[in-house]
């Protein structure tokens, strides 16, 4: 008996310890290196879908020519929970490919470790932009640029020609649009049941945000003046204030918005372009593998989101950076494959041609053409877009409860016709102002 | 081993319910009471997982009282918490009534009927958000326009969300307090009903002195459990509005969801959660003491 009682408060003493062993904690990785430690890799792609089959591929050919053993996880939903929970217990993967927006959260906690941009191959290939995009509020870098992608307007061409009207090139050409959209029977059903724009609207992780950055760009505002580090909130600028009263205008005087978008995220809003809702839709060229199936080739084109009334056309620039994950067995191997992944080699491999496996969106590596592997032209307007016009969030020490804040004042403005954009950016700005202060960053 | 002595034999009587326990409660100790203690700890630190933990005090439980967003939150949590639990009692009793008997097709209507409470939330979300389309020709709002209403925007407009939210919540949890209440029906003693027909009381005052009176151990089963569902709401919420639009439908689980797990609050999120579990706590014990007093009146 006494022996069985003994295991029973071994098993909780083990428990116990384990748990105070997640509260007790020390700095990052002091573990013994092994340079043939297998790296785990984590990468943000729905699971079984093409693209982490080519993720797939990227590690068993940067396995065949080091020798070093990878091993790839291909998570979607909940990516960021998950790697949560990973921290929580200190079992970090090796290497995580993901959005360049979560570098500050992650840096927060002390996930990542520094980059060093000289000592690593291949870094100077790169194009000098997307580091930007890999830097800390401290200047120095804890990402390596992977993937590149920028935004442009889907628009449903066979609507537009069927109603005679020419590619927008400017705001209110695009606003035309819509409204003819939504009330000219562009699909010519005889029911009133098409809209112009389609947009993600919903607070969630910020979409609405996510959307409107570029029209905020476009129209000559931005989030912030002054250097980093030494930022001022410019959210309730003329400027700003225009092109939120521009945004409203669609959703409460022109009603040129697809219902529902004030709660849609981007899983709900792609189907009312594909069904043939809303027949303006700003959004990334990962999109046009999908599109092309449900809604066909000939249906929809791409082009280039005019500039605004007060500036000039800017889109918002994001992509992917690969992120050596603290706490590694093998930081030399981390390092071999950040490299492999930026060489033109492994930039090629992962655009994988025009197929819908494609993980490297726009190459970040200069010396890699996209018009030598891809054939459908359409990429080009999403690389000049990215090479031209493309921005990068703020240089904060993190983004997301900026983005979070903007979404939900932008959100509220939409959805209750009544609100007064002044006094909405205004409290707005004293949210950023406030947040700032937090993170040390403002002036 | 044998037990030798009388010393022994009783140390050997007292350990031994704690061993055929002890399975339950190692398992328990690691899966819930352990998480909640490193919850607690969470709650008064900054959470930095590879940088090491910041004490803080009470500065988390500051934010969470004083907050704007935690106390909107937590109003409509309490609103949302009281109007989904009164409703689906309501519905549900009268599901209940309508349904009651041992007829074939009582039964198959009332499995029917039975089906939202079965049914995956994310499911009944996506169904939802399609009957709650807010144009036109929306499914509801079709209705609505035959009798010359609407169209509503329902889940799109600060006004109505959260009214649209409660109605699924109704609506799914509406089914499951009718099964409790028909099993509670079907204990009532019969002839207390023929007993107040012969005195002569009609349909209203059997139903009045008799029926509900004799419900009373159903409801309060079903207060306790509604009330405490009704706090932690928070799929339905998620998965239709996460909160939005404007804000209009934030409460407290999901406002602790963003901090925690999107912003990397863990500490203020921790916090969030201990006053929601304080507040389930009293809320249990206040219920349990009505329940105590409410038995000790009766005779």
């Amino acid at each position: 008996m006494p022996t069985r009682t003994a295991r029973t408060f071994a098993v909780l003493l083990a428990c116990a310890t384990a748990l105070t062993g997640l509260a007790g904690c020390s700095g990052s990785g002091d573990q013994s290196a092994d340079d043939k430690a297998q790296l785990e890799i984590w990468v943000r792609k729905p699971p079984g879908s093409n693209t982490e089959k080519t993720h797939q591929q990227l590690a068993e050919r940067f396995t065949a020519q080091t020798g070093i053993p990878t091993h790839v996880t291909a998570l979607f939903d909940d990516f960021e929970t998950k790697l949560q929970q990973a921290a929580a217990q200190k079992k970090l993967p090796d290497l995580i490919v993901n959005d360049t927006a979560q570098l500050g959260t992650m840096l927060k906690q002390g996930l990542l470790r520094s980059v060093d941009r000289k000592s690593l191959q291949g870094g100077d290939q790169l194009i000098p932009a997307t580091w930007d995009a890999a830097k800390g509020p401290d200047g120095a870098y804890y990402g390596v640029p992977f993937s590149a992608q920028s935004f442009a307007l889907f628009i449903r061409k066979d609507w537009r020609e069927r109603l005679g009207l020419p590619q927008p090139t400017s705001w209110d050409q695009l606003d035309a649009l819509a409204t003819a959209f939504t009330t000219g029977d562009p699909d010519g059903n005889g029911k009133n049941d098409t809209y112009g724009y389609v947009v993600p609207g919903t607070t969630k992780r910020g979409y609405l945000d996510w959307y409107y950055s570029s029209f905020l760009w476009s129209g000559g505002a931005d989030y912030f003046t002054g250097t980093p580090g030494k930022l001022k909130p410019a959210v309730d600028s003329p400027a700003a204030l225009a092109t939120a009263q521009w945004l409203k205008k669609q959703f409460c005087t022109d009603k040129s918005v697809v219902p529902g978008a004030v709660t849609a995220e981007t899983t709900q809003a792609h189907p009312m372009f594909e069904t043939g809702k809303g027949g303006i839709y700003l959004t990334g060229p990962y999109n046009m593998a999908r599109f092309d199936k449900s809604l066909g080739k000939d249906k929809y084109e791409v082009v280039p989101l005019p500039a605004g009334p007060g500036g000039q056309a800017a889109v918002l620039a994001e992509g992917e950076n690969t992120y050596l994950m603290a706490g590694s067995h093998n930081p030399k191997g981390q390092q071999k494959y950040a490299e492999y992944l930026i060489s033109a080699e492994g930039q090629t491999l992962g655009m994988a041609g025009d197929t819908d496996g494609n993980v490297v969106r726009l190459p970040v590596n200069k010396q890699v053409d996209l018009a030598k592997v891809r054939t459908d032209q359409r990429w080009q307007v999403f690389d000049q877009a990215f090479r031209q016009a493309g921005r990068y969030t703020p240089v904060v020490p993190e983004w997301t409860p900026f983005r979070q804040a903007s979404a939900d004042a932008l959100n509220g403005l939409v959805a209750d016709c009544g609100s007064d954009p002044k006094a909405v950016l205004g409290k707005l700005a004293g949210t950023f102002a406030e947040e700032l202060k937090k993170q040390g960053a403002g002036s | 081993m044998a037990a030798r002595g009388t010393g022994a034999a009783a140390l050997r009587r007292s350990l031994s319910p704690w061993l055929f326990l002890a399975p339950a409660l190692v398992l328990f100790g690691a899966f819930k009471f352990l998480p909640m203690w490193r919850a607690v700890t969470m709650s008064v630190h900054q959470v930095r997982p590879y940088l090491g933990d910041r004490w803080v005090g009470g500065d988390n439980y500051h934010q969470v009282l004083t907050d704007d967003a935690f106390l909107g939150a937590i109003g409509r949590t309490l609103l949302l918490a009281v109007g989904q639990t009164g409703g689906s009692i309501l519905l549900g009793l009268a599901l209940a009534l309508l349904l009651e008997g041992t007829a074939r097709h009582l039964w198959i209507v009332r499995t029917a009927v039975f089906l939202p409470t079965v049914t995956a939330m994310a499911v009944v979300a996506e169904v939802w958000r399609i009957l709650y389309y807010p144009a036109a020709d929306g499914a509801v709002n079709t209705l609505l326009g035959y009798v010359g209403v609407g169209p509503s925007q329902f889940l799109n407009s600060p006004d109505s969300a959260l009214w649209s939210v409660m109605g699924v919540g109704i609506w799914r949890g509406a089914p499951y307090d009718m099964m409790i209440f028909v099993a509670a029906l079907a204990g009532i003693d019969r002839t207390l009903y023929e007993a107040a027909a012969v005195d002569g009381a009609g349909v209203l005052r059997r139903l009045g002195h008799v029926t509900l009176p004799a419900l009373r151990p159903a409801f309060t089963i079903l207060l306790t459990l509604a009330a405490l569902r009704g706090l932690r709401v928070f799929t339905e919420i998620y998965l239709l509005t996460n909160g939005g639009p404007s804000g209009s439908t934030e409460v407290l689980m999901t406002l602790v969801y963003k901090l925690g797990l999107e912003r990397g609050e863990l500490g203020v999120a921790s916090a969030g959660s201990m006053v929601l579990l304080a507040a389930s706590v009293l809320l249990t014990l206040a219920l349990r003491l009505r329940r105590d007093r409410t038995g000790k009146a009766a005779p």
